[in-house]
């Protein structure tokens, strides 16, 4: 685990020099599972702030809710360095107005997953680098870190923020990206009728909260197409028709954007699995263009570029 | 007038046979596993009866009474419209605890009231018979007894149960509930004194998550406070806390237009259309003023209409916020607001 106290003094530091009028990180929840994203302004207010496995939260996902000019701080891991990086090819923020406490990452910890094996009645968590160790109710657990991490996080290609101002801590051996795989293998082996199926199952569970689009940092449409109402795009309410059409879209929205950092999965209150159609978009995305999003802040996305000489003329002509 | 409680006692094991025998004239929902939570889902032959289950359903049983999403009407192309098929086949909702069926009962407020009453709402509520599993392991995200409930709360019940070991108390509370249980014995004292100190155990170990004494005064004469945008910070502006909170009730109603059908969808304040206006004016800019809508409308505008809080505290909101915002500390961070007593009568 990064040094927490080093990650502090960063923190004062840009509030004390004025390189940053606000730090983007987490401090302590209310609920021992749950920590929050906070927004420091003061350097007295950094010692509120904290860093654990259980800080769920996509912290770029807040870039584009602060005004554009203003200057902030942020502390990010692999995922949120990738985010904020296409929110830049996006246009959406300039690196001069950001300072990224880069941490390298190893792993979120679902916190569902210390539920279903502990139960609910949790009143403290503490990690290191191996264990979690959780006390509840009805008595005190020693858990493994690698088998409650989150599923988009233990198949994690990239856990070092590349394009952090400082990085704490030693940077952590990359991940084998063919581990991205592994979300997709079972549902690739299956028939288009299964495969359908097993998207109808995750879909009918939806009620159509959009935490997975607000929890995205990549959905920062003003609005959104689920939220058009002339011309409708998709069916509204709790159908089968609406809920396929959002998930179906939200997916292909992403393509080329996703950085596969799983913040919609662990928003999600109905436990959908839905990074699977998002890394099937990123494989091809991968495989056909060569391209992943947020590994730098020039190459646009390849579907938001047009060239004189693409193939099909009606796109220029 | 009701009957006073009649106290029954039920095996256990005989439980299964007892919710098959209910088949026979009801439809019968109950907490089932679904992924790696539970969910009202009806009974059918080969379901396992899972109540060991310490905690609440994810999604809370208001579903069972409005539809997430409901047909009003069906219309045809050129003017013509029937209404849709709303029969309802009599029903136990079984194991619901007392923060929703108080929640379901807060909600008949505001859909049946004196001079209008929603037939759909009002269907499904008298054709339904609430039997509740009280909470003798409350949660710890619950806070049922801050807000006038409690574990063992009676409100909107017809029958509640209490977990006495091999068997449960069975407190029949209204006539609805008497035919559900035909055959059972009476309790004997010492069954009736057990349930009752475990209820009352259960009652005293849940804490004061917040003092409510002037919060809708605090909450109301701090409309334009800074205390709005410091507790917004972090929401996301999701759906959340209101789709599982069990009194959140606001709809929307939309035209369907290609399936021919007039719906209504939960809607939610937190949400950025909620409050948006044809004209393009939204006067709910920002998640600040949604969550000040949302805070005051439990706090404040339930206890101006009907002089109740419009929250149970099953929780909910506090497990499943995405961002970890636990409207307790809101609430406690609330009672730190300056006011002023006022005189109104």
């Amino acid at each position: 685990m990064p040094d927490i106290d080093t990650i502090k003094t960063e923190a004062k530091r840009l509030l004390q020099e004025g390189v940053v009028e606000v730090v983007v990180a987490f401090k302590a929840g209310d609920t021992p599972m749950h920590p929050q994203p906070a927004f420091f302004s003061s350097p007295d207010e950094i010692d509120q702030l904290v860093y654990s496995g259980l800080c769920q939260n996509n912290l770029a996902s807040f870039l584009t809710r602060l005004p554009k000019e203003k200057k902030i701080g942020m502390v990010v891991r692999g995922c949120e360095n990738r985010s904020v990086d296409a929110l830049i090819v996006e246009k959406q923020k300039s690196r001069e107005n950001l300072y990224l406490i880069g941490v390298p990452c190893e792993g979120i910890i679902d916190w569902r997953k210390i539920v279903e094996m502990v139960g609910e009645a949790v009143l403290a968590v503490e990690e290191n680098a191996h264990l979690v160790t959780v006390e509840t109710q009805n008595g005190r657990f020693a858990l493994e870190r690698s088998i409650l991490l989150h599923d988009s996080c233990s198949r994690c290609a990239h856990p070092n923020p590349m394009s952090a101002d400082i990085l704490i801590g030693e940077a952590l051996p990359e991940g084998d990206p063919s581990l991205a795989r592994t979300a997709l293998e079972e549902f690739e082996a299956l028939s288009s009728e299964e495969r359908y199926a097993w998207f109808q199952k995750e879909a009918e569970r939806c009620i159509r909260c959009y935490a997975c689009r607000e929890a995205c940092p990549m959905c920062f449409c003003e609005e959104c197409f689920v939220d058009h109402i002339e011309p409708r795009w998709t069916e509204s309410g709790a159908t089968p028709a609406g809920m396929q059409g959002w998930h179906i879209v939200r997916a292909f929205h992403q393509t080329g954007r996703c950085t596969s950092c799983g913040a919609c999965e662990r928003a999600c209150p109905m436990d959908i699995k839905m990074t699977y159609l998002t890394e099937k978009l990123n494989h091809d995305m991968r495989k056909k263009y060569n391209f992943e999003a947020g590994l730098d802040v020039q190459t646009q996305p390849p579907f938001a570029t047009v060239t004189l000489d693409d193939k099909n003329r009606f796109v220029v002509s | 007038m009701r009957e006073p409680a009649m106290n029954l006692i039920l095996e256990k094991q005989s439980l299964p046979e007892l919710l098959q025998s209910w088949r026979e004239s009801y439809d019968v929902f109950l907490p089932q596993k679904l992924e790696r939570f539970s969910h009202f889902m009806p009974l059918q032959d080969d379901t396992a009866v899972l109540l060991n289950e310490p905690h609440n359903t994810r999604v809370p049983p208001k579903a069972l009474f409005l539809p997430m999403t409901e047909t009003l009407v069906k219309f045809t192309r050129f003017g013509g419209y029937q209404d849709a098929d709303h029969e309802v086949q009599p029903r136990v909702v079984f194991a619901i605890r007392p923060c929703d069926a108080q929640a379901v009962q807060l909600l008949d407020t505001s859909f049946v009231q004196e001079d209008y009453t929603d037939p759909l709402w009002k269907e499904k509520r008298e054709k339904t018979v609430t039997v509740g599993l009280g909470c003798h392991e409350p949660c710890l995200t619950g806070f049922c007894t801050t807000v006038g409930g409690g574990p063992f709360n009676k409100a909107g019940l017809d029958v509640l149960l209490t977990d006495i070991g091999d068997s449960y108390l069975v407190e029949v509370l209204t006539d609805k509930g008497n035919w559900l249980f035909p055959s059972l014995q009476n309790a004997d004292d010492s069954a009736i004194e057990t349930g009752h100190k475990i209820q009352q155990e259960a009652f005293d170990r849940m804490e004061v998550a917040f003092e409510t004494e002037h919060l809708k005064e605090k909450l109301e004469q701090n409309f334009s406070s800074p205390y709005w945008d410091t507790v917004s910070q972090s929401c996301l502006g999701c759906g959340v806390c209101t789709f599982l909170c069990p009194t959140c009730f606001c709809f929307d109603i939309v035209d369907e237009t290609q399936r021919r059908e007039r719906v209504r969808n939960w809607d939610s304040c937190m949400f950025r259309t909620y409050s948006l206006e044809a004209s393009g004016h939204n006067p709910r800019p920002s998640r600040v003023e949604r969550t000040r809508q949302r805070l005051s409308h439990k706090f404040v505008y339930w206890i101006d209409q009907v002089n109740q809080i419009g929250c149970t505290g099953c929780g909910r909101c506090v497990r499943y916020c995405p961002v970890g915002l636990d409207i307790r500390a809101m609430l406690r961070q609330a009672q730190t607001l300056p006011f002023e007593v006022s005189h109104a009568a």
